[in-house]
């Protein structure tokens, strides 16, 4: 919620029965875009980048947490684990069994690292968007998740080259096995684009787009029940616009909890497909 | 009569997404009631369908922001 949002619903004359003031502005794409913090003399951001926006403070709050969570937990590792190995293990044999051994079988355990590290890492961003003060998850910006998903993407192919030899690779990825010789010309061309550039875009797009959503849903909600606060209207319509509004904060709160879930969802899914698409291109024909 | 068309394909496209989600869980639904021990296979399932029909809807709901 921005604070130009704040500051016109708390200047005098709006309000939600009040007449006279701004409307309700709704939250729009500019809260997806912080201004980057300026120093002194340099009010531009850095050269040739955004600068230094709430995004990149973000980032390095979640890359530390994360790195903190799996250096605390692995202290002092053993084959009987205590109460902190066991955090670990549950998180590493969850990735383990419900997303690698899956999609990739057993050879794919030597990806087990990237595949939680991952893991954590796209949760720590979502969850940004949801602890008080800090809300903006970082993955609700396309460059994040193309990123993650660009590493994937040189991944599964670095992997199936080396496992399959080059010409052998592409041949099996854009063929099928067992499609007659003259439907190839239509069904090449279609797997080509398939596999190689849709997949890895939505890829992306689907975490970018579900954190977007999330994100402008409770921007709305926040801002909406701000906006209808309005007691001073009246005996009558302060008390509606009082109940308005708590209303929208019940719905901030249980859309909170929702967005919890979707956070998890997300991750699972992204780190799932990521396994799915290095397990398809490893199994040699 | 004012507004965008965005938000309006933005509906239209929803419908297919919410057809879709409601046939996984609703398949998915009658699969655990078959055979309740695969309750834990299913709901992995379940949920990676779930999500990649979301993110066609989801892309319409960027999209109409975007353009």
């Amino acid at each position: 919620m921005s604070a130009d949002t704040l500051n016109l619903a708390a200047e005098g004359g709006g309000g939600l029965f009040t007449p006279g003031g701004p409307g309700f502005e709704a939250p729009s794409v500019g809260i997806f875009f912080p201004s980057p913090w300026s120093w002194g003399d340099y009010s531009e951001a850095l050269p040739y980048t955004s600068g230094i926006t709430k995004y990149v403070i973000l980032l390095l709050v979640a890359t530390s947490l994360v790195v903190f969570f799996l250096w605390w937990t692995s202290r002092k590792l053993s084959v009987v684990p205590d109460r902190r190995q066991s955090i670990l293990e549950l998180v590493v044999l969850f990735v383990r069994d419900q997303i690698s051994r899956p999609m990739i079988g057993v050879k794919g355990d030597k990806y087990l690292p990237l595949l939680v590290s991952l893991f954590l890492f796209i949760f720590a961003m979502n969850v940004m968007g949801i602890i008080p003060f800090l809300q903006l998850p970082v993955t609700s910006n396309l460059s994040y998740p193309a990123g993650l998903a660009l590493v994937i993407y040189i991944t599964f192919i670095t992997v199936g080259i080396r496992s399959q030899g080059f010409t052998h690779y592409f041949k099996g990825a854009v063929v099928p096995s067992g499609a007659p010789g003259w439907i190839l010309p239509l069904l090449v061309p279609i797997e080509i684009l398939s596999n190689f550039i849709i997949r890895p875009a939505t890829h992306a797009i689907r975490l970018f787009a579900t954190m977007f959503a999330g994100h402008l849903l409770l921007a709305t909600f926040a801002a909406g029940g701000w906006y209808m606060f309005n007691p001073a209207a009246g005996p009558l319509y302060g008390t509606i616009s009082v109940l308005f509004s708590g209303s929208a904060l019940l719905a901030f709160i249980i859309f909170t909890a929702f967005e919890l879930v979707i956070m998890f969802l997300q991750a699972f899914v992204f780190t799932l497909l990521a396994a799915l698409y290095i397990g398809q291109a490893q199994e040699a024909h | 009569m004012e507004g965008s068309l965005n938000v309006i394909g933005y509906g239209i496209s929803v419908i297919g997404a919410g057809i879709g989600v409601g046939i996984v869980f609703g398949l998915g639904m009658q699969a655990i009631a078959r055979q309740p021990e695969a309750r834990g296979p299913l709901q992995t399932n379940i949920y990676i369908g779930f999500a990649l029909i979301e993110a066609l809807a989801l892309l319409g709901f960027v999209l109409a922001f975007a353009i």
